[in-house]
């Protein structure tokens, strides 16, 4: 039998209004929304992954000034003394590591004589960068004395597999639309998960479901409202921050993907839930997992193989896709399909849920 | 089997002889008797726990039906029953000639129910919960402000119900269980925590309702409350029905008859209950002749002592 629309619109009416009179609900959601964006608008676009590279080298400047720019992934730095270099080092803000020659290195390179040359590192400085200072310096050494490395390089080629997005670094920007976008959807799953809480708690549920309306028309009238509320704003959030901009229908489909996903978690949560906390706790235990693909982003490599068996991993994937890397329909089809899938097992499990505890009240 | 067997209103009107007061429990004559509700046999458990069984009764258009019993005596699980909240385990319902719950969306138009549980929604006002119940019963115009004025609560339907107190929250789910005009009202418990004023008022209100030709079945354990509203009651205890039938039948044929009379012998005051039997004539006669009579009250039985007979508990 199907619902019927009128008793559905009516409870959708009822809902939203209630909603809207919950302070806490409002207040969070419109300052969340600000804050989103401005957060996002706030972090840098641009992406600099090379590492501050100071050298003092006494007689040495101009060779300094040479390296300077050359690239290679280093920002050359020179110092005057010893003790800048060493004092910039520990503050860590320009160069993580330093190179300090001693007084007549150039000569006493050129002529053979054995120098010694002192690598200083922050205590944050990464572990792999020691051995490639070492072995920078030693091509050093060979280039000014005219002498070649011990042994032959050999030619290289790489092959990349899957998308090569090498030199595609993600901004910060870049990296956390997908977690503000989640953020909005797991705050209105919370903020679902109140409301049917609330009707289940105050018993409404039973008031209602004994007019004609049936536990059908109720169930599609709390997962409209629930995937409507969520998806405007996620919405919301996509068109501040720009992303609405490259492929709209294939983002506005990703959105309304994940709204319906936390839809059907927050029915769960809700109908789990008997007061405020223990509908926090539901909702945290299904808030975590959901947002871990999108904080995965934030630290690429990071991302353990069980996270793309998570819900959310092919809806951050398409999100990335489309807004970093401008991918299509194409690329994006089987993440979607994927998420796709989960929203049924999610609405099926909430609705089921749902049913069993409004028939029970 | 007489329809008084199994609980059946009688007809108009109620007969003067009281009948037996036995637990009813075999099923009613079938047809439209004027009969709006009739239950026959019905019961529910939850797990292993009995709420209801074997609950048998009918009320007739136009009848109070008081439903008293202690709490926890089945009386909420046989309107949950009876409103197509919960499917009767066994037996049978028919509401206004249509079997619940098959036909429970067509019964459910018809019916109007006061529940226990304060179950408005308290961020919504007065006029938004009767105006979104009406739209649930197909009812876009509903006369909220009517309904207001008729639980005494003209005025107030701009303010959320969560300002409302208790007594106004009761009212108003008295008035939301008269939105769609029901031919049937299940109330359950409505005049618990109003003040005496208020009770009065929803007490009458019940009255007018069932004037206007509503049935009305009246979960309550304020006997007070039964006897000064019910055309009938039924006593519930463990889930079963103990006696069905009028309150002065119940009262005449189960309470004790007695008179007390009080008199000043030698300047203090003293009462003496005489039981009204058949020796009570002379006794009486006698008392009444003493010079320093003060007061005569007949004794009567309350609903309370006849259930305490029934059931060997009291009702609180």
């Amino acid at each position: 039998m199907p619902v019927r629309v009128d008793l559905v619109k009516a409870i959708v009416a009822k809902d939203l209004r209630v909603f809207l009179r919950d302070r806490f609900y409002v207040l969070v959601t419109v300052m969340g929304l600000v804050f989103y964006v401005l957060v996002f608008w706030l972090l840098p676009d641009t992406v600099d992954e090379s590492i501050g590279l100071g050298v003092h080298i006494p007689g040495g400047e101009q060779l300094i000034a040479q390296q300077a720019g050359a690239g290679g992934g280093f920002q050359i730095v020179p110092f005057d003394s010893r003790e800048a270099l060493e004092a910039a080092v520990t503050d860590g803000s320009e160069v993580v590591a330093g190179l300090d020659f001693p007084e007549g290195f150039l000569e006493q390179a050129a002529t053979g004589e054995e120098t010694t040359v002192r690598v200083v590192l922050s205590g944050g400085a990464p572990e792999e960068l020691r051995p490639a200072l070492v072995g920078g310096v030693r091509e050093i050494v060979a280039a000014i004395g005219g002498g070649e490395p011990p042994v032959a390089l050999p030619t290289m080629s790489d092959v990349v597999l899957g998308p090569d997005r090498t030199g595609q670094q993600l901004s910060m920007r870049e990296r956390m639309q997908p977690l503000l976008v989640f953020l909005v959807l797991i705050v209105e799953m919370f903020a679902l998960a109140s409301l049917v809480a609330a009707e289940i708690a105050q018993k409404t549920v039973t008031a209602v479901l004994a007019t004609p309306t049936r536990v059908r028309d109720l169930l599609a009238a709390k997962a409209t409202l629930g995937t409507g509320l969520a998806f405007v704003q996620a919405m919301a959030i996509a068109l501040a921050t720009g992303a609405l901009l490259q492929a709209p229908l294939l983002l506005t489909v990703a959105l309304l993907l994940g709204a319906i996903l936390v839809t059907g978690f927050g029915l769960i949560a809700g109908a789990s839930g008997r007061d405020f906390i223990s509908i926090v706790f539901w909702s945290l235990l299904f808030a975590i997992p959901l947002t871990i693909p999108a904080v995965a982003v934030l630290f690429p490599g990071a991302a353990a193989d069980w996270v793309r068996g998570l819900p959310t991993y092919g809806l951050v994937e398409t999100i990335v896709g489309v807004t970093a890397y401008g991918e299509g329909w194409a690329q994006a089809w089987r993440s979607l399909g994927l998420v796709a899938v989960w929203c049924v097992v999610a609405f099926v499990m909430g609705l089921a849920v749902l049913s069993r505890r409004v028939e029970r009240v | 089997m007489t329809a008084d067997d199994i609980g059946e209103p009688a007809a108009d009107p109620p007969p003067a002889d009281p009948p037996t007061a036995e637990r009813p429990t075999d099923a009613p004559p079938p047809g439209d008797d004027g009969v709006a509700l009739r239950a026959v046999g019905i019961g529910y458990a939850y797990g292993d726990l009995v709420a209801a069984r074997d609950v048998s009764f009918a009320v007739a258009k136009g009848e109070v039906l008081g439903f008293l019993g202690p709490n926890g005596a089945g009386k909420s699980t046989t309107i949950k029953m009876l409103t197509g909240q919960l499917p009767p385990r066994e037996g049978s319902i028919e509401i206004l000639g249509l079997p619940m719950p098959d036909k429970r969306e067509e019964i459910q138009t018809r019916i109007g129910v006061v529940f226990e549980e304060k179950n408005l929604y308290p961020t919504l006002s007065a006029h938004e919960n009767l105006r979104f119940f009406g739209k649930l019963f197909g009812i876009s115009d509903v006369d909220a402000d009517g309904l207001l004025e008729r639980v005494g609560l003209a005025g107030r339907g701009d303010e959320r119900v969560s300002r409302f107190s208790k007594g106004m929250q009761q009212r108003l789910m008295v008035a939301r269980a008269l939105v769609n005009n029901p031919e049937v009202l299940f109330l359950d418990e409505p005049t618990d925590g109003l003040d005496p004023v208020s009770a009065r008022s929803v007490r009458q209100l019940i009255r007018e309702e069932a004037d206007r030709g509503a049935a009305v079945l009246l979960t309550t354990h304020d006997m007070h409350e039964a006897d000064e509203l019910s055309d009938r009651v039924a006593f519930i205890n463990d889930g079963t029905i103990l006696a069905l039938d009028t309150p002065e039948a119940l009262k005449l044929q189960h309470g004790r008859r007695a008179v007390k009379v009080r008199f000043a012998a030698d300047g203090v005051v003293q009462e003496e209950v005489v039981p009204l039997d058949e020796a009570a004539g002379a006794r009486l006669a006698e008392l009444v002749a003493r010079p320093d009579l003060i007061t005569i009250h007949t004794e009567e039985a309350t609903l309370e002592d006849v259930f305490v007979e029934f059931a060997g508990r009291r009702l609180e």
